[in-house]
C-alpha cells in the first residue's frame, strides 16, 4: 500500500479494515439504530484523520477548477444563482479587456436571470456578489469613459456605443440597490467573505489556518446538545446533531458546484454527519450526499481522481447499498417528485416505500469510469498498476450488488446499465479470472446479494440473454459484440461467427459510437485469432484483414495512439481519443496478432503469387497489401541477415515456400517466440506445420506444372512429407477448382498435366472482360459522386447508354447463334431500359 | 474557291432541299478503293465532284489529295485549286460537294475529322463525308458510309460549348453526332452494257474482271450476279485477326474513356470542394449576421461569393464523346461481325461430320 505513504496518508490500513470491519457488521447483524451508529464512529474517526489529511495535502492546490461535471443534485437557488454569477464573471471579464460589448451583453444576462429568481431573492436578498459585481461596474465604466476622454486612440464605434448605454443603465440599475452598495463600499475587503458565510461556503484562507465558521447556526446549536459532537477545528467547535442534520446537508447540497466551495470541508462536515445520523433515511441522506462529494472533486495534474477518494467513495457506496439492503422500504429513485418537508424524518408507513431522490447507477458509472481512467493514467508497468487493478474486485462487487438491489426494485434501465458495467468487466476474462472474481466477489457480498457462478460461460450467457431481452439496442450491441469476444476467446469460432452474421452488426456498425466501434474492432481481431487457433487460416485472414491491413491497428483497438500523419488532430481530438484508451490489461497482444495475420497472410499469398505466374492481369490480384509491401521490401535487400524479429522470421519463411522449402520454412516459423503467449503453443506449431507442408504443395505444383507432363502422387506426397491421401486431395481440390489444369490417373497413380495457352482471342476476351467490368464501376463511381448542379440528371443517359454498349458486346459474346441481325434491335431497346434503370 | 461559290450560288435557287441519299458513280467508288487500298496502311483523303439534285446528292467524280507532306498547307489547296481548274477545262463536273477518307477498322473519329467535315458543311451546306473501312472491306463486303454532321452538333461546335448542360439541351449523345445517308451506286449505260457484255464473253474475260466481283452485294447496279464468277472472300474462316484487332482498338479507347473519367471525376471532385467552402462561407456569414442583429448592428455588406469561389470549368465533353462514339462504332462492328460468323462457323461444322 505504499502509494497510501506516498500520498500522504497514514491510516490508510485503518480505513481498510474498518471498512471491512463493517461489511461484517451488515452481515451478521440486524442493523438497530444504535449498532449502525457504532460502527460509523469508528468509522468517522478513521475518516476525520484522512479527512484532515487531505485537507493538507489537497490545499497547496488550491484550484478552485470547475472540471466537475456530474452534478446528481442541484437546488433551484443554486442553479439560478450559478448563473447569474457566470454572467458576473464574464462580465467582470468583459470590463477588463475594455470589450463593452460583450460586458453589456453578460450585464443584461445578470439581470435577467436575477429577475427569474426574483421568489428566491426575496427570501434571500440579493446576492452580494451581484452587489459587488455592478458596484465594480459602475466604477470601471467611470474609470473607462474619462480614460476615453483623454485618450488619442478613441475606440470603436460600436464599442463605445456599448460603454455609454451601460452608462445609463447601470446607474439606473444601481439606484435599486443603493443601501447594498453602500454597505459594500465601506468594506469592500469583507464584504465578499461575509457573503460566504452568510451562504454558508466555509472556506479555507491559508494551508494553516482552517476557519469553519459558522455563525448564526452556532447558537442553535448548542441550545439543542442533543448528541453533541465537538470536533476542534482551530479552537473553534462545531457540532452536528440530530435537529440540524438536514439543514447542513441542506447547507452542504447548496454550496456545491460554486465557485469557493471548498471540498474538502464539505465532505469533512457530511461525514461528521453520517455519525450524527441515526435512522437509516438521514444515513442514507448523507450518504447520497456525500458520495457525490467525494466526485465533486477537482481532478488534478493525473487526469484522474485519486485513489484514497475512490476507495472512499467506493466505501461509502456499499455502505449505502448495506442500508438499503437491511432496509427494504427505502427505495432511491431518479425521479422522484421533489420533497418540500426534507426536514423531517421520513419511515414508511403501512409498508409504503418511501422514495428519495437519486441516482445510484450514476454513482456506479462514475465510480467505474473513475477506475478506468485511473488505469489508463497508471503506468501499466508499474506494481501500481497491479495494487490498482486488485481493486477492480472490489468495483465488481459493488456493481454485482447494485445489480442486486436494482433486480429487487425492478429498474430495468439501471439493471441493464449495471448489468452491461459488469459483462465489460467479465467479457475478456478467461474463465480462470472470472470464477475467481467471482468467488472474491461472493466472500465480499452478503450471501443474500451474490452467489459465486462456477461455470463462466453460463455467467456471460445469462447476463448478455438479459441485455438483449431488456436493454436498449446500443447496450444489446454492446451485449452481442462481448459475447462474441467471449465465444471467440474459448475457441468456439463458428458460435461466434453465426451470432456475428445473424445479428447483421457488420452492416449498421459504422454508424455506432466509436468505442462500440473499437468493441467491435476488438471482437473481430478475436474471432480471427480464434480462427488461426483452430487452424481457418482463411477465416482468420478475412477476419484480420480489417484491421491489421490497414497499418492503424493501434487506433482501431483504441490501445495507444497512433502516429499522427498530416498533424491533423487538434487537440481536442487527441484528448478524446486518450480517453477511448483501454486499460492495459484488457489490451490484444498486438505483436501476435501481427504475427498470426502475417503468417495467414504468407499460407495464403504465396500460392496464390505462385498461382499468378508471370502474367501481369494476375499479379494485381493482392490478399494482403502489408504483406506483399513487406516482401517487396524484404527481397530488396541486397542482404538479409539472420531473423531477429517476428516479420524477419515470416517473410524468410514465406521466402522459403515459395521456394519449396517447407523444411526451412517450418524451422522458421516455430522459431517465432510470441507463439508462447498462445494457449496450446504445441498444437498451433503442429497445425502450422501441417498447413505449411499442405501450401508448400500447392506452391509447387503452381510454380512446376509447366515442367512436367506428369508427376507421380507418391513422389509429391514424399516431396513434401504429407500422406499420400491428403497429396491426393489436395491435388483434387486444385483440379476440381480449376486452379490447376490437370487430371489424376488412377491407375498409374500421377497427376497428368495438361498445357493449355489461350488463343490471342481468347485472353483479348478475357483481358476486355476486366476492362469492361472497370469501365463500369468506372462510370457507376462517376454517377455516384454527384455533383450539386442539377446537370447531374441528364449525364446518366449516355453513360449508361455506354456501359448498355459494351455490356451488351459482353453479352454477344455468349449468346450465341441468335445475335446475329437481332443484335442492332436489341441494342436500341437496351437504350431505354438502361436510361429507365439509370432513374431509379 | 470563287468557282465553287458562284456555281453553289446557281444552284440554291432551286430552293433548300436537304440531303437524303448519296448516289455514287461505280467509277468514283473505284477510284476511293484503288487510291484507298494502294496506300494502306496511311490514311488517305480526296475530293468529290458532282451536284446535289433533289435531295439526292450525285457524286460523279472524285480525286485523291496528296499524300500530307508536312511542307505547307497550302499546297494541298494549290493542288486542289488547279486540280479542278483542270477538270473544268475537260468539261467534268467541277463542283465541290465533299470528301472521302480511307479508314482502319472504324477508328475514323477524331478532332480533326471532325474539324474538317465542319469547315466543310460551313462552307457547303450541302456537302458530304466518305469514309472507307480497308480493314473491313478485306474481310468481304466493300465498306462505304456517307456521313454528315447533325446540325446539333454543327451549332454546338460552333459555339465550343460542350458542357453537359448544354449537351443535354441539345440533347446530343455520341450517336447523333453524326447522320448516316444511304448510299447507292450508279452505274452508267456504257458500263452497264459492258457488264451485259461480259455475261455472254469467254474465260479469260471474266477472270481479268472477278476483283469487280466484292462489290456486288452492296451495289444496287443492274450488273446482274450470274455475269461473273461468284467470289468466295466472304467465306474466309480466318475470323481470329478481325476480332483480336477490333477488341485491341476497343482496349484502347476504353483506357482513353477511363482517362477523360478521371478528367471528369476530378473536376466533380474540384467543385464539389468549391461548392463545400463556398457554403461554408455562407453559413458562417448567416451566423455572423444573426449575431449581428441579435447586438442591433447592420448586417455585413453582401459581396459577391461566387467570384470569390471560382467553379472550375467543365472540361470539353467533346473528347468523350468522340471516345464514346468511337467505343459503339467497335461493338456495333463487332456486332455485325458475329452474326454471319457464327452462321460460317456452324456451316463448317456441318461440313466436317
Amino acid at each position: 500500500m505504499s502509494r497510501f505513504f506516498r500520498a500522504g496518508e497514514s491510516d490508510s490500513d485503518e480505513t481498510e479494515s474498518d471498512y471491512s470491519e463493517e461489511l461484517s457488521n451488515s452481515e451478521s447483524e440486524d442493523h438497530s439504530d444504535s449498532d449502525s451508529d457504532d460502527s460509523s464512529s469508528d468509522d468517522d474517526e478513521a475518516t476525520k484523520k484522512t479527512g484532515r489529511g487531505r485537507l493538507f495535502e489537497g490545499s497547496f492546490s488550491d484550484s478552485e477548477s470547475e472540471d466537475d461535471t456530474v452534478r446528481v443534485v442541484r437546488s433551484a437557488k443554486d442553479k439560478r444563482f450559478e448563473e447569474i454569477e457566470q454572467a458576473v464573471n464574464s462580465m467582470a471579464n468583459g470590463q477588463k479587456i475594455n470589450d463593452w460589448v460583450s460586458a453589456q451583453n453578460e450585464f443584461d444576462r445578470a439581470n435577467k436571470g436575477l429577475q427569474k429568481a426574483a421568489g428566491i431573492i426575496s427570501q434571500t436578498g440579493v446576492p452580494k456578489f451581484y452587489i459587488k459585481a455592478v458596484a465594480d461596474l459602475e466604477k470601471a465604466i467611470q474609470a473607462a469613459l474619462e480614460k476615453e476622454k483623454s485618450a488619442s486612440k478613441k475606440m470603436n464605434a460600436s464599442n463605445a456605443k456599448a460603454l455609454n448605454s451601460m452608462k445609463q443603465k447601470v446607474k439606473k440599475n444601481n439606484r435599486l440597490y443603493e443601501k447594498e452598495i453602500q454597505e459594500y463600499e465601506k468594506d469592500p475587503e469583507n464584504y465578499a467573505v461575509e457573503e460566504e458565510i452568510i451562504e454558508e461556503k466555509p472556506k479555507v484562507k491559508k494551508p494553516k489556518k482552517v476557519v469553519v465558521s459558522d455563525s448564526e447556526d452556532d447558537s442553535e446549536a448548542e441550545a439543542a446538545d442533543d448528541g453533541f459532537t465537538p470536533v476542534g477545528a482551530g479552537g473553534k467547535s462545531v457540532e452536528f446533531n440530530q435537529e440540524n442534520i438536514y439543514k447542513k446537508l441542506k447547507e452542504v447540497a447548496d454550496a456545491r458546484g460554486k465557485k469557493n466551495t471548498n471540498r474538502e470541508d464539505q465532505v469533512r462536515i457530511l461525514e461528521k454527519l453520517l455519525v450524527v445520523a441515526n435512522s437509516p433515511y438521514q444515513k442514507i441522506r448523507v450518504l447520497l450526499a456525500l458520495v457525490s462529494a467525494q466526485f465533486d472533486f477537482a481532478i488534478g495534474a493525473s487526469g484522474y481522481m485519486s485513489i484514497p477518494l475512490w476507495k472512499h467513495a467506493d466505501k461509502y457506496l456499499n455502505n449505502l447499498l448495506t442500508i438499503l439492503e437491511a432496509n427494504p422500504e427505502y427505495i432511491i429513485k431518479e425521479n422522484v417528485p421533489e420533497e418540500e418537508e426534507t426536514e423531517k424524518d421520513r419511515v414508511s408507513q403501512n409498508g409504503e416505500p418511501v422514495l428519495i431522490q437519486g441516482s445510484i447507477v450514476a454513482f456506479i458509472d462514475r465510480l467505474d469510469d473513475e477506475f478506468t481512467k485511473s488505469l489508463q493514467n497508471i503506468d501499466p508497468h508499474t506494481t501500481d498498476y497491479v495494487d490498482r487493478l486488485k481493486d477492480e474486485v472490489g468495483l465488481y462487487s459493488v456493481i454485482v450488488r447494485s445489480q442486486a438491489y436494482f433486480t429487487r426494485i425492478e429498474l430495468t434501465d439501471s439493471i441493464s446499465r449495471t448489468t452491461t458495467r459488469r459483462l465489460e468487466h467479465l467479457y475478456f476474462k478467461p474463465d480462470v479470472v472470472i470464477v475467481a472474481v467471482e468467488n472474491a466477489t461472493a466472500a465480499l457480498l452478503p450471501p443474500s446479494v451474490a452467489k459465486p457462478s462456477q461455470d463462466s460461460s453460463a455467467l456471460i450467457h445469462e447476463l448478455c440473454v438479459y441485455l438483449y431481452k431488456n436493454a436498449t439496442s446500443l447496450l444489446r450491441t454492446r451485449a452481442m459484440l462481448c459475447h462474441i469476444y467471449h465465444h471467440a476467446l474459448h475457441n468456439r469460432f463458428f458460435v461466434a461467427r453465426d451470432m456475428l452474421l445473424m445479428s447483421h452488426l457488420q452492416e449498421t456498425i459504422h454508424q455506432a459510437d466509436v468505442t462500440t466501434q473499437i468493441l467491435h474492432n476488438r471482437a473481430m481481431v478475436q474471432l480471427g485469432l480464434c480462427a488461426f487457433r483452430e487452424g481457418m487460416i482463411k477465416e482468420a485472414q478475412t477476419c484480420l484483414q480489417d484491421i491489421s491491413g490497414t497499418g492503424r491497428v493501434k487506433e482501431l483497438l483504441a490501445q495507444g495512439l497512433s502516429l499522427q500523419r498530416y498533424g491533423a488532430a487538434t487537440p481536442e481530438q487527441e484528448k478524446l481519443e486518450r480517453q477511448r484508451q483501454l486499460p492495459f490489461h484488457m489490451h490484444i497482444n498486438l505483436e501476435l496478432l501481427e504475427c498470426a495475420y502475417l503468417t495467414c497472410s504468407m499460407l495464403l499469398e504465396i500460392p496464390a503469387m505462385a498461382q499468378a505466374g508471370n502474367s501481369p492481369e494476375n499479379k494485381k490480384k493482392v490478399i494482403s497489401k502489408p504483406f506483399r509491401r513487406m516482401l517487396d521490401y524484404n527481397s530488396r535487400q541486397v542482404f538479409t541477415g539472420p531473423p531477429e524479429n517476428t516479420r524477419d522470421h515470416i517473410m524468410g519463411a514465406a521466402k522459403a515456400l515459395s521456394n519449396g522449402e517447407w523444411q526451412k520454412s517450418m524451422e522458421l516459423i516455430n522459431a517465432i517466440k510470441i507463439w508462447e503467449l498462445m494457449p496450446e503453443t504445441q498444437k498451433i506449431k503442429e497445425m502450422l506445420g501441417r498447413k505449411i507442408q499442405e501450401e508448400g504443395l500447392r506452391t509447387y505444383l503452381f510454380a512446376n506444372a509447366s515442367y512436367y507432363s506428369s508427376v507421380g502422387l507418391d513422389q509429391l506426397a514424399k516431396m513434401f512429407d504429407l500422406p499420400l491421401n491428403s497429396a491426393i486431395s489436395i491435388v483434387s481440390k486444385m483440379v476440381w477448382s480449376e486452379e490447376l489444369a490437370a487430371s489424376i490417373d488412377q491407375v498409374s497413380n500421377v497427376v497428368v498435366l495438361h498445357h493449355v495457352e489461350l488463343s490471342k482471342v481468347q485472353a483479348l476476351a478475357l483481358a476486355f472482360a476486366d476492362k469492361a467490368a472497370g469501365f463500369v464501376e468506372g462510370n457507376e463511381k462517376l454517377l455516384e459522386l454527384k455533383t450539386p448542379q442539377q446537370t447531374e440528371r441528364p449525364k446518366k443517359g449516355p453513360n449508361a447508354n455506354k456501359e448498355q454498349a459494351t455490356g451488351k458486346q459482353q453479352q454477344q459474346r455468349t449468346m450465341g447463334p441468335r445475335g446475329g441481325r437481332g443484335g442492332r434491335n436489341q441494342f436500341n431497346n437496351g437504350l431505354g431500359n438502361s436510361v429507365r434503370g439509370g432513374r431509379k | 474557291m470563287p468557282s465553287n461559290k458562284e456555281l453553289s450560288a446557281a444552284l440554291d435557287i432551286e430552293g433548300t432541299v436537304p440531303i437524303h441519299s448519296v448516289q455514287l458513280d461505280a467509277m468514283v467508288v473505284l477510284k476511293i478503293v484503288k487510291h484507298c487500298r494502294e496506300s494502306i496502311p496511311a490514311t488517305v483523303t480526296g475530293q468529290l465532284m458532282g451536284l446535289d439534285v433533289n435531295g439526292v446528292l450525285e457524286v460523279t467524280h472524285s480525286f485523291p489529295m496528296p499524300k500530307n507532306n508536312q511542307d505547307s498547307e497550302d499546297d494541298g489547296s494549290n493542288y486542289q485549286v488547279q486540280m479542278m481548274r483542270c477538270l473544268r477545262e475537260v468539261n467534268v463536273d467541277d463542283n465541290s460537294v465533299g470528301w472521302y477518307q480511307s479508314t482502319n477498322m472504324g477508328n475514323f473519329m477524331n478532332q480533326s475529322l471532325i474539324e474538317h467535315q465542319f469547315e466543310f458543311q460551313q462552307a457547303l451546306s450541302k456537302s458530304v463525308l466518305i469514309i472507307h473501312d480497308v480493314a473491313r472491306s478485306s474481310m468481304g463486303n466493300i465498306n462505304l458510309r456517307a456521313l454528315r454532321l447533325t446540325p446539333a452538333f454543327m451549332k454546338l461546335y460552333k459555339e465550343k460549348k460542350f458542357t453537359t448542360e448544354a449537351l443535354t439541351k441539345a440533347k446530343l449523345t455520341f450517336s447523333n453526332i453524326f447522320e448516316e445517308l444511304p448510299i447507292t451506286i450508279r452505274n452508267t449505260a456504257l458500263l452497264t452494257a459492258l457488264l451485259y457484255e461480259l455475261e455472254t464473253a469467254d474465260e479469260s474475260v471474266e477472270v481479268s474482271t472477278s476483283h469487280l466481283t466484292t462489290y456486288k452485294s452492296t451495289a444496287s447496279a443492274p450488273a446482274s450476279k450470274s455475269v461473273l464468277a461468284p467470289s468466295f472472300d466472304v467465306l474466309d474462316l480466318s475470323l481470329d485477326p478481325y476480332v483480336a484487332k477490333n477488341l485491341e482498338n476497343l482496349m484502347d479507347t476504353i483506357d482513353d474513356h477511363h482517362q477523360e473519367q478521371g478528367n471528369y471525376a476530378y473536376w466533380q471532385r474540384s467543385v464539389e470542394r468549391e461548392n463545400k467552402k463556398k457554403a461554408a462561407y455562407l453559413l458562417n456569414r448567416k451566423t455572423e449576421n444573426a449575431r449581428r442583429a441579435q447586438s442591433g448592428q447592420a448586417p455585413l455588406a453582401n459581396e459577391d461569393v461566387d467570384a470569390m469561389f471560382k467553379v472550375p470549368a467543365e472540361p470539353s465533353r467533346l473528347d468523350h464523346l468522340l471516345i464514346s462514339g468511337q467505343i459503339d462504332n467497335y461493338c456495333k462492328q463487332i456486332n455485325e461481325f458475329a452474326g454471319p460468323t457464327l452462321g460460317k462457323l456452324f456451316a463448317v461444322g456441318e461440313l466436317q461430320k
